[in-house]
């Protein structure tokens, strides 16, 4: 037996979390608010706000105090405004009665989705270091045989694609994230230029190469009229300077730009950046 | 990426609440200083059975199982003072020089 959601009652931690499961499910953004402190029978109660992937927003629960609700609404559309993970805690908030009370709201997004063009050696340490990271993976590849549960345990899905409309089953969105890593420079610049000339762009297009073939394939572009800024987006070669030479390091070498941009890093080494020795214990 | 391990950390309360059991759940709420994880970061606690997540590991986590133990225990839920400034010098990995505040509270089947 479960207990149905009552629009003018809180969530429980159980309720709240069967709806952050089935938004994921959906794809759908969700913000859960919580009373952290306040009266004693308050602790721990939840609303919920779930935001459609058309950009509708729609509250699950209800505090029973309008100026909390009011709050955990503002809290919530901050908290779901960025694609990075938004948590926080308000600080001490009076309401109505009197009452001190203190709120904390933590939103989750929905999880990005890498889809990996080319199915061959770096794909493979890739969609493992990919799916430990929290993307959902695509696999698409020409070759049928490549495209393997065996080759691509911890793929979500795996397609066998024609080159000439490789993304006709995918929605490409600005949650999205594209690496091209094909046998072929030749269907890495077609997949390239496909995304180029469509008007939605990812988050992210990788796509390996040497400098004489990306060259190569951007004046190409740019022959096309396609759009010079978004050439200019463009990660190629992808992923950062770690000396990789095997198909594991090289994955590690884009799985560590794919996290530098999502975290906004620097790429630059801690040990270097905080230089703690130097700063601190040498003698001048 | 911690948000998919906390969206299957919100799997794990769903499958342990439906088979029946009441488990604790503790979210970091706030945090001062260097701690070694985020506002956010949650770890479930089925008593004698299970630990899912993580809110740090080391003495930190000790503290907040105990709490998880007497919360399932009385039903009402408690926010957790940890407190990792002490002996930064012992190199014990507990030690990162940070405060955090953990709210812990027990889940039932709804």
């Amino acid at each position: 037996m479960q207990d149905s959601v009552q629009d003018n009652l809180p969530l429980n931690a159980a309720m709240a979390a069967r709806e952050v499961v089935t938004a994921k499910k959906k794809g759908e953004a969700i913000a859960l608010v919580l009373i952290t402190h306040g009266p004693f029978d308050t602790l721990g109660g939840r609303v919920a706000i779930k935001r459609s992937k058309d950009g509708e927003l729609e509250k699950i629960g209800s505090f029973q105090d309008d100026n909390l609700n009011n709050q955990a609404m503002e809290l919530a559309k901050e908290a779901l405004k960025s694609p990075h993970t938004q948590r926080k805690t308000s600080h001490g908030l009076t309401v109505t009665s009197g009452q001190i009370y203190k709120l904390f709201v933590e939103a989750h997004h929905p999880s990005p989705e890498l889809t990996i063009v080319g199915a061959g050696h770096i794909a493979q340490p890739l969609c493992s270091i990919t799916a430990m990271l929290g993307f959902n993976v695509t696999v698409i590849d020409d070759r049928e045989e490549f495209v393997t549960i065996k080759r691509f345990p911890e793929a979500d899905r795996l397609m066998e694609v024609d080159f000439t409309k490789p993304f006709k089953d995918i929605v490409i969105g600005q949650n999205s994230y594209i690496v091209l890593v094909t046998r072929g420079h030749k269907y890495d610049f077609e997949c390239l230029r496909f995304l180029l000339r469509s008007t939605i762009e990812p988050s992210y297009i990788g796509m390996i190469g040497s400098r004489r073939r990306i060259r190569a394939a951007f004046i190409q572009l740019i022959n096309d009229q396609l759009d010079p800024d978004r050439i200019a987006r463009i990660r190629a070669p992808l992923g950062l300077d770690i000396g990789s030479e095997t198909p594991a390091e090289i994955a590690i070498s884009v799985a560590a730009e794919l996290v530098l941009l999502s975290r906004k890093g620097d790429g630059v080494p801690l040990s270097q950046k905080e230089n703690i020795f130097n700063r601190f214990f040498k003698e001048e | 990426m911690e948000e998919t391990e906390n969206q299957n950390l919100y799997q794990a309360i769903l499958e342990k609440t439906n088979k029946g059991r009441t488990v604790a759940v503790a979210t970091i709420i706030a945090t001062k200083g260097s701690v070694p994880r985020k506002i956010g970061a949650k770890m479930l606690v089925d008593p004698g059975y299970d630990l899912v997540g993580t809110v740090g590991g080391g003495c930190g986590e000790g503290e907040v199982i105990a709490v998880a133990h007497q919360v399932i225990e009385s039903g009402n839920p408690q926010i957790v003072h940890v407190d990792l400034t002490e002996d930064i010098l012992s190199l014990s990995p507990a030690v990162c020089g940070g405060t955090m505040e953990v709210f812990v509270e027990a889940v039932v089947r709804s």
